[in-house]
């Protein structure tokens, strides 16, 4: 027997049913008037930013505080910049978003990986003679969980644009406009890899962190040198794709003229070159991928020395997702020019090795900050309703590299640099508030301001090798007559007598039966003891060098994280003290001999410590009425502005609320 | 870069992995869904380490990032 609808009953039934979509619609509180700011400036820290409203050096600040609020904003465990911004977007803690550290581990494997994201090439491919046609594209994905807020947001119709915010690379689908930031690749797939040319027979050629130093023979005044692009899947062994370039260099003044592809540039010495394209042509006719560089002329005589910026996705013509829409990505370099697309412009590795020096840094920073200022000075105007969110890298990146120009007792302190620049993270400090006094003029009674970091700062003195020392305190066995392999994360280990082992910069794992290959310990009992006595052991460490303690508290991820996620990650996290953090060789597993050294790298301030130490900023221009508000809170702020009901999931509540202390 | 493959869970299933994903504090059904399944295939097939990039490509590729040398 067949029923049918009578059209009139299902035309009144769909009509019912869209009037009660409609008028649920309106129901929510949604004012359409209300307008939500939030400017994100990563680690900006509480005391400095207290000392430089103080000495009257932020004004807009100073009022923002005074009219409004400022508290001290608790931020995540561990308190690492993927790990704070996803408790900010999410409103959920590692155990909720999935991530707890830059780094994480396959468990399986020991393999290393970047938290927040993994691009990868093509799998399958045809081999026809030297070409391998690659079957399917590459492809990026996010390694964050949880729903970001301005999905929520979408859900609910409320507008919204979500500028350079870290952990959503590749970003998420979304209805209003985003550029991914911070953990957003270079054209090689890494985070960064910039290129020295020279013809200085004392530099050591080949791979240095985070860059490559390439020979090059000036011959008649010229050098000819090729770009390095991305890795050719398309040819066997996946060699790089490269473009040439010219130099030719005046034998009498500091200046040279590059042309690549056409484009010609002159530079002097000294002198930064504008975004110039380049295209590598990874199969003829049918593959090509287009990038964008910044060339830098350090030195032209005697010694020719060009620094090459990495290889950025050209925001004009991305090879990967940077946008939603796609195309905005263009728009915005259509409106306001090209742009570090990388999610870490500030180019820490070429000061680290000595490529860039600190006054080239500094500039190459300032550059960073003034294109992210020029999209804001473009963006900021067109917001009319719903939320706006941009974020700022340059106090987190300059803090990591020039501290030591404030703190005497840093190993890395010289008095004469410092009196040269010493001010400028002060000046870093001081165009944020130039930012704010954009903003100020612009608030009304139906806008609300939010401005925030996910973490402060503090000095980076001291490191301090977990591995090494849980070596020596007999946690780790190492295996006899084993030449160690220093990229190879604890490859001598013998996993058969090993307890617990240190990876990334605040990670403490158990080798645990049936999650590690060769798991000793037991979940449970065992599990707990062991941690118990490491834990009590490493809060008892002193530093011979002043006696202060080097861990001030270490949290098991069972008492602090929360969500279907909370037993993926590490099993504790180390705290250090202000002024000590993990060393640069413990965090992928290696064993230097020392437990605690220096730290000798221009790399001085750090926040990758005790998560109470080092808290962020938050200020509003309406009272925040939580006592100890916190990252986890700030996702619920945004929902509760536009009425919207948070999901259950969520661990914090509106700022605007009295109560609520949460990680 | 393997397509995609859609599965339809509906009735009681459906309700239950609801509950679930509620209870254990996932966001959504899909992401609890997402999340059984790489665990379960993490537990019974080999890790697929031979197709992974080598650990030196992993390491040049995580320096730029500042917090390792």
């Amino acid at each position: 027997m067949s029923r049918r609808l009578n059209p009139k009953i299902l035309s009144s039934f769909l009509g019912v049913l869209l009037s009660i979509a409609f008028l649920s619609g309106c129901h929510r509180s949604w004012r359409g008037e209300h307008k939500l700011i939030i400017i994100g400036i990563d680690g900006m820290d509480p005391d400095l930013l207290t000392r430089f409203m103080r000495e009257g050096k932020m004004p807009n600040f100073t009022k923002l505080a005074q009219q409004g609020s400022f508290k001290p904003l608790t931020t995540s465990i561990p308190p690492q910049s993927p790990v704070a911004w996803s408790n900010m977007i999410t409103g959920l803690n590692s155990g909720g978003h999935g991530l707890f550290d830059f780094i994480h581990r396959d468990p399986k494997t020991m393999q290393l990986y970047f938290s927040a994201s993994r691009v990868e090439g093509p799998k399958h491919a045809v081999h026809i003679g030297k070409w391998i046609i690659p079957v399917g594209g590459g492809s990026a994905e996010q390694l964050r969980r949880g729903k970001a807020f301005w999905e929520i947001l979408d859900e609910h119709g409320i507008p919204n644009s979500v500028f350079r915010i870290p952990s959503n690379f590749p970003p998420v689908s979304a209805k209003g406009k985003t550029l991914s930031g911070m953990g957003t690749p270079d054209l090689r797939g890494t985070y960064g890899t910039f290129s020295f040319y020279t013809d200085d027979p004392t530099a050591e050629a080949g791979a240095v962190e985070g860059g490559q130093i390439i020979p090059v023979q000036v011959e008649n005044s010229q050098v000819a040198a090729n770009l390095i692009g991305p890795d050719n899947t398309f040819r066997k062994g996946s060699p790089p794709a490269t473009e040439r370039f010219v130099v030719s260099i005046d034998p009498l003044e500091p200046v040279a003229r590059i042309a690549v592809q056409g484009h010609e540039l002159v530079l002097r010495e000294g002198e930064w070159s504008d975004w110039v394209k380049v295209e590598f042509q990874l199969i003829p006719f049918f593959g090509n991928v287009q990038g964008i560089c910044r060339f830098y002329l350090k030195q032209a005589h005697p010694r020719f020395q060009l620094y090459v910026s990495p290889m950025n996705i050209d925001p004009a013509d991305p090879s990967l997702p940077i946008s939603t829409p796609a195309s905005y990505s263009r728009a915005l370099s259509d409106e306001d020019g090209e742009f570090y697309t990388q999610g870490i412009a500030e180019d820490t590795k070429a000061l680290s090795d000595g490529v860039l020096n600190d006054g080239e840094f500094l500039q190459q920073s300032l550059t960073v900050l003034a294109e992210h200022r020029r999209i804001f000075d473009g963006e900021f105007p067109k917001f009319k309703k719903g939320v706006f969110f941009f974020y700022f890298s340059s106090l987190d990146l300059n803090s990591h590299m020039l501290w030591r120009f404030m703190d005497r007792s840093h190993p890395e302190y010289d008095a004469a640099l410092a009196s040269q620049y010493g001010p400028a993270i002060e000046e870093f400090y001081q165009q944020m508030d130039q930012i704010l006094g954009q903003i100020l003029p612009k608030l009304d009674e139906h806008t609300t301001l939010l401005v925030l970091s996910d973490h402060g700062f503090a000095p980076y003195r001291r490191s301090f090798n977990l591995n090494t020392w849980l070596l020596n305190n007999g946690y780790i066995t190492r295996k006899a007559g084993v030449a160690a392999d220093e990229t190879e994360p604890l490859a001598d280990v013998d996993w058969s007598k090993t307890r617990a082992y240190g990876l990334g910069l605040n990670g403490l794992y158990l080798n645990l039966r049936g999650r590690e290959p060769e798991g000793i310990v037991a979940s449970g009992a065992e599990a707990d003891a062991v941690l118990r006595e490491i834990r009590d052991k490493l809060l008892a460490i002193r530093d011979p060098d002043g006696n202060l303690p080097v861990i001030t508290r270490v949290d098991f991820a069972g008492d602090v994280y929360r969500g279907p996620y909370t037993h993926d990650g590490p099993d504790a996290l180390v705290g250090y003290n202000r002024g000590y953090r993990a060393g640069w060789k413990t965090i992928l597993g290696a064993f230097p001999p020392e437990v605690l050294e220096d730290n000798a790298n221009p790399w001085s301030g750090d926040h990758c410590m005790d998560y109470t130490l080092v808290p962020g900023v938050l200020l509003s221009n309406r009272a925040i009425a939580a006592t100890s508000p916190a990252l986890t809170d700030i996702a619920p702020t945004i929902l509760a502005e536009f009425g919207i009901s948070q999901p259950h999931v969520m661990m914090g509540q509106s700022v605007f609320l009295p109560g609520s202390e949460k990680h | 870069m393997f397509g995609s493959h859609k599965v339809k869970i509906e009735g009681e299933l459906l309700d239950k992995a609801k509950q679930c994903a509620d209870a254990c504090g996932y966001s959504s059904v899909d992401e609890f869904v997402l999340h059984m399944l790489e665990k379960e295939i993490n537990k019974v097939l080999p890790s697929d380490e031979g197709s992974a990039p080598s650990k030196e490509v992993v390491r040049k590729r995580l320096q730029g990032l500042g917090y390792i040398e």
